[in-house]
């Protein structure tokens, strides 16, 4: 019975992760064709003789190209980036959910959640409606009188970042929540107790404690905001480069389906190398006496 | 005894309507072992958070070594408390745990290391130095919570059911232990209990807190042979109450009427209170001597059944019923294996006491 239930969740990775990967895997060693699909079989029989014809094309023409290394840094550096400013605002915001008053929490968690009633496309449209030259944040500052020109905002990175922020916080937080509304208040107490202010019991009682927390939400964060495409294509300008809107061309604009399948293998591996690094340093860590 | 060290003047603190602790005035002397007990909502915890600073008394002053503490936020405070928790911090090894509040001094770093010696050897807890607090057995916790707030060698150490999480075998011991180290360090020990008998053994003096208040201060003997109250006297030990009125008050003697009792009972003493005032005479299990026929006079001698007998090993306790119902609680050392008359559920006894025992209680 138990078996059976661990089967599940493994059916379940298998039959949407593993395969689907693998096709993706085998697509990436074919060579392109105008055809359909539009690649050439990577196993040939003919004549009785099995021909395996493994292309390593692809990935040598990522590595020629800059295009395909600048995209993935600049991803990289977009999520990054995004990823410490969501903390910056999300921690504070964890940690005064977690402080306040138990039947207050519920109502400050679904503030929180609420966002994701409406579709995620929506919401980030109704950025461009408040970012754009005569929308609704400039036409506020005109009126105002702060500036007498329209600021630019869409189209910017500062317009990614945003977008990037806004709809990823919610991940930030819950798995901060989740950590420190589970500390210990007696800790603080005793800590404050044995001579340290607030400030010091937050460095070394509270962020310690909480780093669980830190580094969940930032993968939650992280790893999405590196294969992003819909925040950077609507808000970003035609500076803003991503890996995930060269993904996007190379499969429907060139329709070059292996250097697409290389690209997203290479995203795979960029993102899985350091997840499992910081998984072997966070068993070390527990093994430590 | 003009300048107590610690002086608690008329503190209040409710929350809401709820009166936490409701005026409370307590002297403690420097070096004194004081036990505050009580149940649970009685105050004593609250009345001890304020002490460490965690709250803000509503109304009243706290006055510590001669200097008003009562505005005083905790980390400033020359004051330290073990945690009912223990609350060692999860993430760090015991000696980090013991020199956290060290470090919080600006104590020099070979200073450091000299003093988390010196404070692993008090408790017994060298060789686990290294040693994070998940991997400990709950004594071994209690034992470095113990010397973490005792290593910035503070005014006053406030301990918080110290001994509560442990098993009966190894409190009685790290009772005696506690004792020993507060004795040595001559710091001021103010221990929050609901446990009885852990307030007398650890206590110099104890104080009993009901409701918010303090209903009676005093060394252990004292609380227990002479409680002021009938909450204390039921609260600390186990209590025969016989309810009646004071028939004869003279300036050597007194006579307290009770049809509960059966008798009229001799108290070798005066009483405070006027004839006809209702009363409660208090005696406790052990000052009542039970047999089927008693050897000796005693002043007071009750009649009664056998309706039950509890048998603890050292202890045998009897329950007694008396003509007017009333059931009384006797108590004998087994001194011998076997029962030696023979009393047995059903017989009729005789209880017998002196007037000196018992102890009249007005309210």
């Amino acid at each position: 019975m138990k078996r059976l239930v661990a089967l599940v969740p493994v059916a379940w990775l298998g039959l949407f992760f593993l395969v689907p990967f693998l096709v993706l895997l085998k697509i990436s060693f074919s060579e392109p064709a105008i055809a359909q699909p539009p690649y050439l079989p990577l196993l040939d029989w003919a004549d009785g003789i099995l021909t395996i014809a493994l292309n390593l094309g692809n990935y040598i023409f990522l590595t020629e190209d800059p295009l395909y290394l600048l995209s993935y840094l600049s991803s990289v550096k977009i999520a990054a980036i995004s990823t410490v400013l969501t903390l910056l605002l999300g921690y504070p915001m964890a940690y005064v959910i977690a402080r306040a008053p138990e039947h207050r929490r519920g109502l400050l968690l679904m503030l929180v959640i609420l966002p994701f009633w409406t579709s995620f496309l929506l919401r980030v449209y109704a950025w461009i409606g408040l970012l754009k030259a005569n929308g609704i944040v400039n036409n506020a500052l005109l009126a105002v009188g702060v500036i007498d020109q329209p600021l630019v905002m869409l189209q910017t990175d500062f317009a990614v970042y945003l977008g990037i922020v806004y709809t990823y916080l919610p991940f930030m937080i819950l798995p901060l929540y989740a950590t420190l509304s589970k500390l210990d208040a007696d800790l603080l107490d005793a800590s404050a107790d044995l001579g340290a202010r607030p400030g010091t019991t937050f460095l070394t009682v509270t962020l310690p404690l909480s780093l669980p927390g830190v580094v969940a939400g930032s993968m939650l964060v992280f790893i999405p905001a590196v294969g992003e495409y819909i925040i950077p294509a609507l808000l970003g300008g035609p500076g803003t480069l991503m890996i995930g809107s060269v993904l996007w061309n190379e499969f429907f604009l060139n329709r070059d389906w292996p250097v697409a399948a290389a690209v997203a293998i290479v995203m795979v591996l960029v993102l899985a190398l350091p997840i499992a690094l910081l998984r072997r340093v966070q068993a070390r860590e527990g093994e430590r006496p | 005894m003009s300048n107590p060290f610690i002086r608690i003047d008329g503190v209040t603190r409710t929350f809401g309507e709820v009166y936490a602790v409701d005026d409370v005035s307590l002297d403690i002397q420097q070096g004194e072992l004081f036990c505050l007990l009580g149940g649970s909502g009685s105050g004593k915890s609250t009345l001890l958070r304020m002490l460490a600073g965690f709250e803000r008394p509503t109304a009243g002053r706290i006055i510590i070594d001669g200097r008003d503490m009562t505005d005083v936020p905790p980390h400033a405070r020359d004051v330290n408390m073990m945690f009912q928790s223990y609350a060692l911090f999860p993430h760090m090894s015991v000696e980090r745990n013991i020199a956290y509040g060290l470090h919080r001094m600006g104590m020099p770093k070979a200073q450091i290391a000299t003093r988390v010696t010196d404070m692993l050897s008090l408790v017994q807890m060298e060789k686990l130095a290294r040693r994070k607090p998940d991997q400990l057995s709950g004594g071994q916790r209690q034992r470095v919570a113990l010397a973490r707030a005792l290593a910035r060698r503070p005014k006053l150490l406030l301990l918080d059911e110290p001994l509560g999480a442990l098993d009966r075998k190894l409190r009685e011991e790290t009772q005696l232990e506690l004792k020993k180290i507060q004795s040595s360090l001559g710091i001021t020990f103010i221990v929050v209990t609901h446990d009885q008998e852990e307030a007398m053994t650890l206590g110099d003096r104890l104080g009993v807190m009901n409701e918010g208040r303090i209903v009676q201060v005093g060394a252990p003997h004292e609380v227990y042979e002479f409680p002021q109250s009938r909450f204390v006297a039921d609260f600390i030990g186990t209590v025969n109450l016989f309810e009646g009125t004071i028939a004869e008050d003279r300036d050597t003697d007194a006579v307290i009427a009770s049809p509960e009792a059966g008798i009229d009972i001799r108290i070798p003493h005066a009483v405070t209170g006027t004839a006809g005032q209702p009363v409660a005479v208090a005696l406790r299990p052990e000052k009542i001597v039970i047999s089927r026929t008693l050897p000796d006079p005693y002043d007071n001698v009750l009649t009664g059944q056998v309706t039950d007998i509890v048998y603890s090993g050292n202890l045998s306790v009897f329950h007694v019923t008396l003509a007017s119902g009333k059931r009384v609680r006797v108590s004998r050392t087994n001194r011998l294996r076997a029962e030696s008359e023979g009393i047995g559920a059903g017989d009729a006894v005789q209880l017998g006491f002196t007037g000196q025992s018992a102890v009249v209680l007005a309210s």
